[in-house]
C-alpha cells in the first residue's frame, strides 16, 4: 500500500470538517501513514473470525 | 527527624510514624510543601499546589488521631493526583489551555477514596495535555525528570512520575491508557502499577480511551504501591465497568514467598535487533528473572506472537475513541492545543472506520494470547520500554514515517496488557552504566485479571533482595 500524499490526507481531512496545511500537514501524514502501513502488515486470516469483545460487560448486564 | 529529612521516607515509613505520634500530618505537610518550593522550579511536577488545603486537612487528621480515630494506613500521608482526575472546587486541567479553568463539582472516586483513607491532597501533577502520551504538549510546561532535567519522566502521567521520584509527595495516581503509568514509573526507577480494567473507577477522571483507561499508583515503593492500590480499588456503582470483585489486602499479601510460581519471560520483547532493545536493559531484564529463580520462581521463555503489533493496534483504539471527546474543539479551537497534540488528533481524526475495527478484533485476539500464556504460567515478565528515558525535545516533532512506525513498536511493550486488561506492574531492575548516564531500567510483571495481589507480591520479593530501589535521584 502507497503512503498517501500530502494533498490526500489534506482532502481527508477537509471530509472531516479540518484544514490541515503546512507545516503540521506532513507531520499528520506521517503519523496516519505510520498508523495504517502498520495495521496493515498485521496479516492474520482468522482475526476475520474474531468477534470484537468488550473485555467486560457492566456488572448490572452480566 | 529532621524537617527535611521527612519527604525521603517511604510512605509506609511515614505512615508508622504518624500512626505511633512521632510526626503529625502537618509536619509531614510542611516538609513536602518546603520541598515542592525549593525543588518543583527544577522538575515542574505541579500544576496546582494545594498548600493551604492540605495544612489545613493536615490539622484536621491530627486532631483526629489525637482522639483515637485513625482511618488507617494512608491517615495523614500526603499524595498527589494527576490533573485528569477530578477535585471539587479545585481546577482541574488536562494540562490543556482549553480545560485551564475548568472547576469540578465534585471529585472522582478515587479522590473520594483517597480522602476517605485520611491521604491529604498536595496538589495535582502535570501531564502531557489531555493524556496524549506526549513530553512536551503540557500548556503548564514539562515536567523533567529528577534522573536528568534534559530527559523525559516518561508519558503521559509526566508529573506523578516526577514527583514521586523527586520526593515532592509520599505516593501519587496516573491514569494509563497505552502505558501512562508504567512508562514514568519506568522512566523515573518507581513502581507503578496498571491495575486490571473494571478494578478501578474511573468515574471523575477526564476520559482518554473509554474501554481502556485505568486509574493507578506511581510510589517509590512495592508497599508503598500496594498501600495506595488498597485505597482506591473497588466496585463503583458511578462506573459501570467496574466489577464486584473482592479487594484483598495488597499489603498482607508482600509475604516475600514466590517458591513455585511459574513465570513466563516473554521473549520477542528482548530483541535487540529487531525491536531495538536496549542491550543494558535486555541484561537487566535477565538478570531480575535469575534473581526471581533463585527465590524458587520456576522462569522460562514464553511467546506472544501479536506483542510487537500491539503498540499500532492500542493506538488505533486509543485516538480514535480519544479524539471522538474532541469534535469542537478541533475545529474551533485548534490554535489552543500545543502542535504536537493538535497533529495527533488530526491525524486520528483520519483513522478509518475498518481499520479501527480491524483493531478491535485484533485486540480480542492479543487478550485470547495473554490469558492463554496464563494459563500456562502465573505471571509473564519483561521490559517495561525499549530503553532508558530519552531526552526531551523541546520543539514541535518534525519527523519521518519511519520514525513514527518506530514509535508504534516501542509502544508495545506497555500496550500488550492494556489490550488484555491485565494487571500490569513496572519495577526499576538497574540502571544504565555510569557512562550513559546512570538512568533507570525497569521490569514489567504482569499477572492474570484481578489477580494485582501475585503481581504485587512477586514485585516486593524481587525489591527486596535487590538494592536498586534504595538509589536516590541526584536532585
Amino acid at each position: 500500500m502507497a503512503p498517501l500524499s500530502n494533498q490526500q490526507v489534506q482532502t481527508l481531512g477537509l471530509a472531516v470538517g479540518l484544514n490541515i496545511s503546512e507545516p503540521e500537514l506532513t507531520e499528520v501524514a506521517h503519523g496516519l501513514n505510520a498508523l495504517l502501513e502498520s495495521m496493515a502488515e498485521i496479516d492474520l486470516p482468522e482475526v476475520n473470525l474474531v468477534e470484537p469483545l468488550p473485555l467486560l460487560i457492566p456488572e448490572e448486564e452480566g | 527527624m529532621e524537617s527535611v529529612d521527612i519527604p525521603f521516607l517511604s510512605a509506609t515509613e511515614l505512615s508508622g510514624l504518624i500512626q505511633r505520634r512521632e510526626i503529625s500530618p502537618l509536619e509531614g505537610v510542611d516538609a513536602y510543601l518546603n520541598r515542592i518550593e525549593q525543588v518543583d522550579p527544577s522538575l515542574n511536577s505541579y500544576i496546582t499546589v494545594l498548600a493551604t488545603e492540605a495544612r489545613q486537612a493536615a490539622l484536621d487528621a491530627d486532631r483526629e488521631i489525637a482522639r483515637g480515630d485513625y482511618r488507617g494506613p494512608l491517615h495523614g500521608v500526603p499524595v498527589a493526583v494527576k490533573d485528569q482526575i477530578h477535585s471539587k472546587g479545585i481546577r482541574t486541567t488536562d494540562a490543556s489551555k482549553i480545560r485551564s479553568d475548568f472547576v469540578p463539582e465534585k471529585d472522582a472516586t478515587v479522590l473520594v477514596k483517597l480522602k476517605e483513607a485520611g491521604a491529604i491532597l498536595l496538589g495535582k501533577l502535570n501531564m502531557s495535555e489531555f493524556a496524549l502520551g506526549d513530553p512536551i504538549s503540557s500548556a503548564f510546561g514539562p515536567a523533567h525528570n529528577p534522573w536528568d532535567l534534559e530527559r523525559s519522566p516518561g508519558t503521559s502521567s509526566t508529573g506523578s512520575g516526577a514527583a514521586t521520584a523527586g520526593f515532592l509527595c509520599a505516593t501519587s495516581l496516573g491514569e494509563d491508557t497505552g502505558g501512562s503509568i508504567r512508562g514514568p514509573a519506568a522512566n523515573c526507577g518507581l513502581v507503578g502499577l496498571r491495575p486490571s480494567w473494571g478494578r478501578v473507577s474511573r468515574y471523575g477522571v477526564d476520559g482518554a480511551c473509554w474501554s481502556i483507561d485505568t486509574i493507578g499508583p506511581i510510589s517509590r515503593t512495592v508497599a508503598d504501591c500496594a498501600l495506595t492500590i488498597g485505597a482506591i480499588a473497588g466496585y463503583d456503582p458511578k462506573d459501570p465497568y467496574t466489577r464486584r470483585v473482592p479487594v484483598p489486602n495488597y499489603t498482607q499479601a508482600l509475604t516475600g514467598e514466590i517458591r513455585g510460581l511459574r513465570i513466563g519471560l516473554v521473549k520477542e520483547l528482548l530483541d535487540t535487533e529487531a525491536l531495538g532493545v536496549d542491550p543494558q536493559l535486555a541484561d537487566a531484564v535477565r538478570a531480575a528473572a535469575e534473581v526471581l529463580s533463585g527465590l524458587g520462581a520456576q522462569v522460562k521463555e514464553i511467546s506472544l506472537p501479536l506483542v510487537r503489533h500491539t503498540g499500532a493496534i492500542v493506538r488505533t483504539i486509543t485516538h480514535t475513541e480519544r479524539v471522538s471527546l474532541h469534535p469542537e474543539w478541533l475545529r474551533e479551537r485548534p490554535q489552543d492545543y500545543h502542535p504536537n497534540t493538535r497533529v495527533a488528533f488530526m491525524a486520528a481524526n483520519l483513522i478509518p472506520a475498518q481499520v479501527y475495527y480491524k483493531a478491535q478484533k485484533l485486540r480480542a485476539v492479543v487478550r485470547q494470547q495473554v490469558l492463554r500464556a496464563l494459563e500456562d504460567v502465573d505471571l509473564l515478565i519483561q521490559p517495561t520500554s525499549s530503553g532508558p528515558a530519552a531526552k526531551l525535545n523541546l520543539h514541535p516533532t518534525k519527523g519521518s514515517l519511519e520514525q513514527a512506525k518506530r514509535a508504534l513498536v516501542d509502544g508495545s511493550f506497555r500496550a500488550v496488557y492494556s489490550l488484555s486488561g491485565a494487571p500490569a506492574l513496572s519495577i526499576l531492575c538497574g540502571f544504565t552504566s555510569p557512562g550513559d548516564g546512570g538512568l533507570p531500567l525497569a521490569l514489567q510483571i504482569a499477572g492474570r485479571p484481578f489477580d494485582e495481589a501475585t503481581v504485587l507480591r512477586v514485585a516486593h520479593a524481587y525489591e527486596q533482595n535487590t538494592l536498586w530501589h534504595t538509589r536516590r535521584p541526584p536532585i
